[in-house]
């Protein structure tokens, strides 16, 4: 985008305005933005995010190069004609430098966003599924190692439309007869455009008993409720108990789905459940400090045994502890306990902890703790309806720790609060998911893996350990340059897990990967080309043990300008707000990369301009969002932060934005919208000249939903979204559907909502002139606010720290 | 002298009314002439002991005390000044006035804690132990508690056996008597019985020792009992409203519930119960915590022993057999046998008498583990004694002079007394030193006490003779020696810890028949008789009862087994025969209903393997060394143990060597 210097005043012209639709492959290319300097910017002219409103069909490989993807946010169907779908691995940059100090100049990350799970688009083709019987013969099945390297060389195949030279060449007197082929002249396999395995970005393979260190372990559920005095009076436990209960029928069915319960305040009650028993059984562990089980079997049943048993205790619980006194919440001990109930099998945890009163002191304990869950497999979830502050920072270390997350409710209100309660804990267990996973990233030589971000267990350098992985979790790889690539070389990257299918266990569990991966490792030394690897292993609900194998090949190239016109912003921000950084460094970050392009790309331009590429254009915007964000905000409370830094880590990219640049829409016009394209509109621009005092605005960030009442809305739009005339909503709002078109459209918008960002949102009522409309103007990113900047300031402010820079 | 005015000994009760004896009934003047008395100065104490119907009923007013520190009670042997109304305590001779309701006190009207006769008195005492509080308001006394403690590593039909003895306890026991349950296998189950929404259990780990202040705090009674929470024994009857507990039953209430209330939960529970869920790893016996099962008992109970005075215990570890376990702490911690223990089997017998159904079917026998056994034992004895005290004020006294020479010496001497303590003290230091002789060291207190107490000239063997206090003496000892106390290795260390508890825990006259069993024979030509503990005792046309405290053997002579096995007694020309075979049936039975726990019955026949336990117990007068003269049907004893004879032999040769 070019803006005209301060004293010229340029027409706009189609690229001039910033509103080009995002960039995908096939929009004409503009080298770079540009914003004039502050006196002359024109507020609707600088770069603001553009709703891509139809749906796009990409194919991940044109030409027999990487096809730049769509947008994270935008709505499109993927085709998988050799590399894998965006959903599933997106790079910061869509074109990889040759070498290390390209990529140290340009000031750009170079990571891959890797989401195993994402869930697909419903036009698109599912991920093909392969048995390994093509590659292994009987007289292979009694040698582990050998099996293994059939499935190495296997995956080698899968990216054989890379021109890999090598194809069976290396292994030819290893292929088992019915698979082999001869190579054709550009020495791929004359078959590879045929076969699936060999031609697609992602396959699936179902792992054999040879790959398996255990038998099948059933998928166990366990739940740990809070019964201390302050989770009972608050409504916590009720709510917890109810939506167990109603989730109950969501667990999948069968006699491999195991589920235990157990309570706790300052002491833990285990029950048995069994059916024979007349009562349910409750064995209370006394001892917090050394905990143990009290019983060895009985304690996790299947729940086609216990369902009536369970879902009768589920009711007693808030009763039976009715007038419970006891204030001490024995939060660390009852998990290690329920972890100890549920070992020999791993599974989920999922604790509801609302009690601020932890007995023990919440520290290092936890991290050891939580290896040692994942270690055996058990990932915990942890839901926090609290009404003071509970040391997030230290609890979350656990769920981050096994693949889990922080629910968090604050402050708990018992009207509003349970609904979301059961819809994240239904989402929660009925998402599509994998058990006992291991994943490894693997790229071309050149390149190495730096390090893993997100929710998970490392215990090797090069492995990432995943009690458990869901369509929500992603995983950051970072990568640094060991060697130079060719110019128009490719670099591929390939994601391998190791996985169990949770919901019915049919065949036996894979074999729990290490040894397989460190097999992988000897043969990735044979692989002489430019590949980056993603090998999943993972277990899905269905308790098969499959290998879920993602590649990705990019163009390396030596040019500085392409790397920024082929940047990925959302990845590349992902990355950033993934980071954790400070408030000066998010800035400066996002100086350094804007000052590199406007050095080395855009040398023709004059002083005077702020130069931003194409590809960037917001990156201003978000790194002001992102500064502005409850995360990094220096005025909020310290656990709203942590829990932030605890989504993020795990966040995907397609939910990190709006996590940061809320989505604003109107809802007292909705009625009247015209454009019916799509159910929800056009969002607004996060400034506070779009707020009306008559208008009802909603503003969601895919956590929260706020919707904001202005002063002078009429009370027949009041009446008819929340039954009452007045403002005497209360701000716990329980967004109830009336027998009227608004409500009805409103339910319709935010049911939209929830299902693009897969969740229930937190709605809150907020009321201009009372501190929760404060709080809702506080997230109108573009606005000018207490000690920060608007966002025309905030570019001014990029363009003299650039400019400083530049002399 | 015993001063005693009540000297002439009591025909009831051989332990006096007192219950009370003593080795040396006359002080030795000095220390070094205590210590040259080789018996040491003890006295044997049964506080507790089921009340003498000949003795005064219980006082029914607090006892009156000597001024603090001595507190001493009132009694016959203080001198008193009716006149001046004063009264000098035989203790520390301070002088104590009557209090004003003892106004009334003369030479011819003394209140019952000065007759004479009543060395040994009962006081009841209202629940403070205020002084003249009137009895009315003194309320009910509260109700006797049972805890059970149920070991469940046992295979499911012993466990029926258990569950239908408990059934039949539970519905015997008075319905305001509280009821506790303590199951444990691998882990300890404390039952809460006033739960009744679903069955609540605290589960303690086996494998860790733990504090009685961290079950009171892990079980949320810390604060009840030492912050005077306001506990409601014997009115635990708040409704329970929508099955919250009320916070009255917060204490040791929820755990301890009158049976009335829980005879249901406490039946269903019964019902439920199960063999321990825990897996026993091949090869290896089940794994279970006895040790912590027993310390919670004893932690548990020191509850209720503050909060419900009249204490009655009655806890029953029920182990399966053989499993030796060895615990970091309790090494020596050894748990076998099928066990019914009682600490105090106080007053109500009820709830014991089906327990011991439930044992001698599964053949068990009581025991109680060493280390933790005798440590509860212990404090539990303890307890009861504290807590017999203050409520039943028992004043026993003995007034003993000092007494001045070696012929007083012997005339005090009280050989079963003496034996017994011997006895125990043997055991004790078989417990706590590695490598004690217990037969060389009684054998050298026997010769240093024939030195010093016998009438002989130097060595001159046969001059030797002892008074008549002494004259069984030696016989003791020669069967102690050759007793289950000393001659261990015949038992397994926890039958042995077990006889050692009873003779720590049994009446003189009990223990000296666990020592010196005694020998009665049934024949045709005399009536029933006592013989001589001796295999010469032994003849063909005899039967022989033995009662050897723990065992009872009754042994046919050859003649009268064959008699029996052709039938005779069923013929009505032999109904004398008849008689004879059953009489000393009836005797042993009149035996076994007298003690606790009950004694094995052996019935056996001349040279049937079963003889052994008769056997076991003679002297060997004759054995394969002395067979040649051996007159027909008696018998020998095939052993290389020296017999009596030649034991005095030794002993006179022994005692007079200067």
């Amino acid at each position: 985008m070019r803006m005209p210097d301060m004293p010229c005043i340029m027409p706009p012209n189609a690229l001039g305005h910033g509103m080009t639709p995002a960039s995908t492959p096939k929009m004409p290319y503009s080298p770079h933005s540009q914003v004039s300097t502050p006196s002359k910017i024109d507020p609707t002219q600088i770069p603001r995010p553009i709703a891509e409103r139809s749906v796009i069909i990409f194919e991940t490989r044109q030409g027999g190069q990487a096809a730049i993807p769509p947008a994270a946010s935008s709505e499109f169907i993927v085709k998988d004609t050799g590399n894998c779908s965006p959903r599933l691995m997106r790079c910061t940059m869509n074109q990889i430098p040759c070498t290390g100090d390209l990529l140290t100049t340009s000031g750009m990350p170079l990571a891959l966003l890797v989401q195993p799970f994402s869930l697909p688009h419903p036009s698109e083709e599912p991920i093909q599924v392969f048995h390994l019987i093509n590659c292994i013969n009987t007289e292979y099945s009694q040698q582990p190692y050998d099996i293994t390297t059939k499935l190495s060389n296997m995956e080698t195949n899968c990216i054989s439309y890379l021109y890999i030279l090598m194809s069976f060449a290396g292994f030819s007197n290893d292929t088992p007869r019915e698979y082999f082929c001869n190579l054709g002249p550009d020495g791929r396999r004359r078959d590879a455009d045929e076969r699936p395995e060999l031609c697609r970005g992602t396959v699936e393979f179902i792992a054999t008993k040879e790959l398996m260190v255990r038998d099948p372990m059933p998928a166990v559920y366990f739940f740990l409720i809070d019964v201390s005095m302050n989770a009972l009076n608050t409504g916590a436990t009720a709510a917890a108990c109810s939506a167990i209960s109603q989730a109950l029928s969501d667990l999948p069915e069968g006699p491999q789905t195991m589920v235990g319960i157990a309570t706790f305040d300052s002491a833990i009650h285990f029950y048995s459940l069994k059916r024979a028993q007349q009562q349910p059984l409750m064995l209370i562990v006394p001892d917090i400090q050394d905990v143990y089980t009290p019983l060895q079997t009985d304690l996790i049943l299947p729940i086609s045994e216990c369902r009536e048993n369970l879902e009768q205790l589920l009711e007693s619980i808030p009763n039976m502890f009715g007038n419970n006194r006891v204030a001490d919440s024995a939060f660390g001990a009852a998990m290690k306990a329920a972890f100890l109930a549920i070992k020999s099998t791993g599974g989920k945890l999922l604790v509801f902890q609302s009690a601020h009163k932890l007995l023990q002191p919440v520290d290092k304990n936890l991290k050891t703790m939580a290896l040692e869950f994942a270690k055996y497999q058990v990932c915990v979830d942890v839901f926090l309806a609290t009404q003071s502050y509970v040391d997030i920072a230290s609890i979350s270390v656990v769920p981050n720790t096994t693949g889990g997350r922080v629910y968090y409710y604050y402050p708990f209100s018992a009207l509003s609060d349970p609904a979301k309660l059961f819809n994240d804990l239904r989402w929660n267990i009925s998402r599509p998911q994998g058990f006992e996973a291991v994943m490894r990233v693997r790229c071309s030589q050149g390149l190495q893996v730096q390090d893993y971000l997100g929710s998970f267990c490392k215990r090797v350098p090069t492995d990432v350990d995943l009690p458990a992985i869901d369509s929500d979790k992603a995983i950051m790889v970072t990568f640094k340059h060991d060697d130079k690539f060719q110019e128009n070389s490719e670099c591929a990257f390939q994601v391998i897990m190791l996985y169990m299918e949770a919901r019915e266990i049919l065949v036996p569990v894979p074999k729990f990967l290490s040894s397989f991966v460190i097999e992988c490792k000897e043969l990735l030394s044979l692989t002489d080309f430019c590949c980056i690897f993603s090998v999943r292993c993972y277990t899905t609900v269905f308790g098969q043990r499959r290998i879920r194998v993602m590649n990705l090949s990019l163009t390396c190239t030596n040019m500085l300008s392409n790397l920024f016109r082929y940047a990925d912003l959302e990845t590349q921000f992902t990355y950033v707000v993934k980071q954790g950084k400070q408030l000066d460094q998010v800035t400066s970050t996002c100086i350094n990369v804007l000052q590199s392009y406007r050095k080395y790309c855009a040398s023709v331009s004059s002083s005077g301009q702020l130069i931003l590429p194409e590809a960037l254009k917001l990156l201003p915007l978000y790194a002001l969002a992102l500064t502005k964000s409850i995360g990094l905000r220096n005025d909020g409370r310290l656990d709203d932060r942590s829990y932030w830094a605890s989504i993020v880590s795990s966040i995907s990219v397609v939910l990190a934005v709006p996590l940061v640049f809320p989505r604003m829409i109107a809802l007292h016009d909705l009625i009247l919208r015209e454009d019916d394209e799509s159910l929800v509109p056009t969002p607004l621009t996060l400034n506070s000249e779009n707020i009306r005092d008559d208008g009802v605005y909603f503003m969601e960030n895919g956590e929260d939903g706020l919707l904001y009442v202005g002063n002078s809305v009429h009370p027949a739009i009041l009446e008819q979204l929340f039954g009452v005339s007045s403002a005497a909503v209360p701000n716990q709002l329980v967004l109830e559907q009336f027998d009227n078109e608004l409500s009805r459209k409103v339910n319709e918008v935010v049911n939209e909502i929830r299902r693009q960002r897969c969740s229930y949102l937190r709605l809150r009522l907020c009321k201009k002139g009372d501190p929760s409309g404060d709080f809702f103007r506080s997230l109108l990113v573009e606005d000018k606010a207490l000690g920060s900047l608007s966002y025309v300031e905030f570019l001014v402010h990029v363009h003299r720290q650039i400019q400083s820079k530049l002399t | 002298m015993a001063a005693d005015p009540s000297a002439a000994p009591p025909a009831a009760d051989p332990d006096g009314p007192d219950a009370v004896r003593l080795t040396w009934n006359a002080w030795p003047r000095s220390k070094i002439e205590a210590s040259r008395c080789v018996v040491p100065l003890a006295a044997a104490v049964s506080p507790c002991r089921a009340p003498d119907p000949s003795a005064p009923p219980p006082l029914p007013y607090p006892p009156l005390r000597c001024k603090p520190p001595c507190s001493a009670l009132l009694n016959p042997f203080a001198r008193v000044d009716f006149a001046a109304k004063i009264w000098i305590c035989p203790l520390c001779f301070s002088r104590n006035h009557f209090p004003p309701h003892y106004a009334a006190i003369s030479e011819s009207n003394v209140p019952a804690e000065l007759f004479p006769q009543c060395s040994t008195v009962e006081y009841v005492v209202g629940g403070a132990g205020v002084p003249g509080a009137p009895q009315a308001q003194q309320g009910a006394p509260p109700p006797p508690v049972f805890l059970f403690v149920i070991d469940t590593c046992v295979i499911e039909e012993e466990l029926e056996y258990v569950k239908m003895a408990m059934r039949k306890a539970v519905a015997l026991l008075p319905e305001h008597a509280l009821v506790g349950l303590v199951t444990f296998g691998t882990q300890v189950h404390l039952h809460e019985l006033g739960f009744s929404d679903l069955s609540k259990i605290y589960v303690f780990r086996g494998t860790k020792e733990i504090s009685k202040e961290q079950i009171l705090d892990q079980l949320g009674l810390a604060g009840a009992g030492r912050t005077g929470f306001p506990k409601m024994p014997g009115q635990p009857g708040v409704p329970q409203v929508n099955g919250m507990h009320p916070p009255a039953t917060a204490g040791v209430n929820r755990f301890l519930l009158p049976v009335s209330e829980c005879e249901c939960t406490l039946s269903t529970l019964l019902d439920e119960l199960q063999p321990d869920q825990w897996p026993v790893e091949a090869g290896n016996r089940a794994i279970r915590c006895t040790g912590v099962a027993l310390s919670i008992v004893s932690k548990d109970l020191s509850e209720p022993v503050r909060s419900h005075k009249d204490l009655d215990k009655d806890a029953a570890p029920h182990f399966q057999k053989a499993v030796k376990f060895y615990d970091g702490l309790a090494k020596q911690l050894v748990g076998q046998g099928h066990v019914l223990d009682v600490f105090a089997s106080a007053l109500d017998q009820v709830g014991l008498a089906e327990m011991k159904v439930a044992i001698e079917r599964t053949g068990g026998l009581v025991v109680l583990s060493e280390s933790f056994g005798h440590s509860v034992f212990k404090d539990s004895f303890q307890r009861i004694f504290e807590g017999g005290e203050q409520s039943l004020g028992l004043s026993f006294k003995k007034w003993v002079d000092g007494s001045t020479n070696t012929e007083e010496l012997v005339e005090g001497f009280d050989q079963e007394t003496a034996a017994v303590v011997l006895a125990r003290y043997i055991s004790l230091k078989m417990e706590m030193e590695e490598e004690f002789d217990a037969t060389r060291w009684l054998d050298r207190s026997l010769i240093r006490l024939c030195s010093r107490f016998g009438d002989y000239r130097k060595d001159d063997p046969s001059s030797f003779s002892l008074h008549s206090n002494f004259s069984l003496f030696p016989q003791f000892m020669f069967n102690l020696r050759r007793s289950q106390f000393v001659q261990v290795f015949n038992n397994s260390p926890d039958e042995t810890a077990f006889f050692r508890m009873l003779l720590n825990r049994e009446s003189i006259t009990n223990s000296v028949a666990m020592i010196q069993p005694s020998l009665i024979s049934f024949s045709f030509d005399s009536p029933p008789s006592p013989v001589f503990l001796d295999v010469a005792s032994i003849a063909a046309d005899r039967i022989l009862l033995l009662d050897a405290y723990f065992s009872v053997v009754i042994f046919h002579g050859m003649t009268i087994a064959q008699w029996r096995n052709m039938g005779y007694q069923n013929q009505p020309e032999h109904e004398q025969f008849a008689q004879l075979l059953q009489a000393p049936h009836e005797e042993a039975q009149m035996i076994i209903k007298g003690r606790f726990p009950v004694p094995r019955l052996v019935v056996c026949d001349q040279h049937g393997s079963q003889a052994r336990f008769l056997l076991a117990k003679l002297n060997p007068s004759a054995t394969y060394n002395s067979a040649h003269d051996v007159a027909l049907g008696s018998d020998i004893i095939f052993t290389d143990d020296v017999s009596f004879q030649v034991f005095c032999e030794h002993l006179q040769r022994l005692a007079v060597q200067s």
